[in-house]
């Protein structure tokens, strides 16, 4: 009982250092973070990128290698999540965790209304990723969660995860060699790949783009969720 | 929102991580101190009265769009390990029959 509370004293006291050290390098946060890079954003990036939305401009142009690589750690985390989740056992006759009766009716009947109407709004999200609010990260989530919905409406629906993953592999490779095709027309890896300056052929580039990265992601989700089912018998 | 309230969360995530006694409970920790680190991020480019990083006419003031692009990737890549670090709990409870911390330890030593 005291060694628990001398434990807790010495571990508020080291949260309290750390709080402390933060309160003192606070104010050299401002001296650190500069705006020369969001004014040259804002002078810049509608020529540049060809993106009214300039987060979109900025995952899918100036930082596009980082974007690859974070795709690259979803690939590695589900594959991860898909390795651990193996069994030993034969799986035939694997049962969802989802019991059809245990569902509310209500719930499956607004589901079936909703599911087609999120689908819409996820590609929406996507396609529209470089106008609004929006892009392929976000989008690729709402369309996993539809898909997510699709399981309550149908319970016994089987999907293969390997499958799922093998597309979702060909999908990043596809992704990098998009990505690569740059050094052939402009010399530079990692940008748009579009000489013209017309901002509408530049704008194939980001669509294009963001529907590869949102299908990515809605698989990827799509995967961890089927694993995380099957783990329910 | 002062980052003084954000790192707050920060700590708030590491004293749960330091004193929980369930695995499940951890991983929470680390995604409250996930977020705290995305709030910290997303307040370091804020601007009052600035208006969102999109193009429009007569813009002058904007959000750092910078942060706002990382934390984007931050936050799938913070979902996908959650996933990875609760189907690795999902395996010790399959294993040792208990996601307790002092019972994963205790039959983990023995062998």
């Amino acid at each position: 009982m005291v060694s628990s509370v001398i434990k807790h004293g010495f571990l508020i006291l080291l949260l309290l250092f750390l709080f402390g050290v933060f309160y003192f390098t606070m104010e050299e946060l401002d001296i650190m973070y500069d705006t020369f890079a969001k004014r040259y954003y804002l002078l810049n990036g509608l020529e540049d990128t060809a993106s009214m939305n300039l987060v979109t401009g900025i995952y899918l142009d100036y930082r596009l290698f980082d974007s690859i690589f974070e795709a690259g750690i979803l690939l590695i985390a589900v594959s991860g999540i898909i390795w651990i989740s193996k069994h030993d056992i034969e799986e035939h006759n694997v049962h969802f965790m989802l019991d059809k009766f245990k569902t509310p009716d209500l719930f499956v009947m607004f589901a079936r209304v909703v599911y087609p109407l999120m689908l819409v709004f996820g590609f929406y999200i996507i396609v529209n990723g470089h106008l609004s609010p929006g892009g392929g990260f976000q989008g690729g989530a709402i369309v996993a969660t539809a898909i997510l919905i699709l399981y309550y409406i149908d319970p016994n629906k089987d999907t293969s995860t390997s499958f799922i993953l093998s597309i979702e592999k060909i999908v990043f490779i596809i992704i990098v060699v998009f990505a690569m095709l740059s050094i052939f027309t402009k010399g530079t890896m990692f940008t748009n790949p579009f000489t013209s300056s017309d901002a509408g052929v530049q704008t194939i580039y980001l669509v294009l783009m963001n529907v590869l990265i949102g299908v990515k992601v809605a698989l990827g989700l799509w995967a961890i969720f089927t694993a995380f089912l099957r783990e329910g018998r | 929102m002062n980052p003084l309230l954000t790192f707050l969360v920060v700590l708030i995530g590491l004293y749960g991580l330091s004193t929980s006694k369930n695995i499940i409970k951890s991983v929470f920790c680390v995604t409250i101190t996930e977020a705290g680190v995305i709030l910290l991020f997303l307040n370091l480019g804020n601007l009052e009265g600035g208006s969102i990083p999109i193009f429009a006419e007569g813009l002058v003031n904007i959000v750092d769009p910078l942060p706002q692009a990382l934390m984007i990737t931050t936050i799938v890549i913070g979902s996908t390990v959650t996933a990875l670090a609760l189907m690795l709990c999902i395996k010790i409870f399959h294993h040792y029959g208990s996601v307790e911390w002092d019972v994963v330890l205790r039959d983990g030593g023995e062998e």
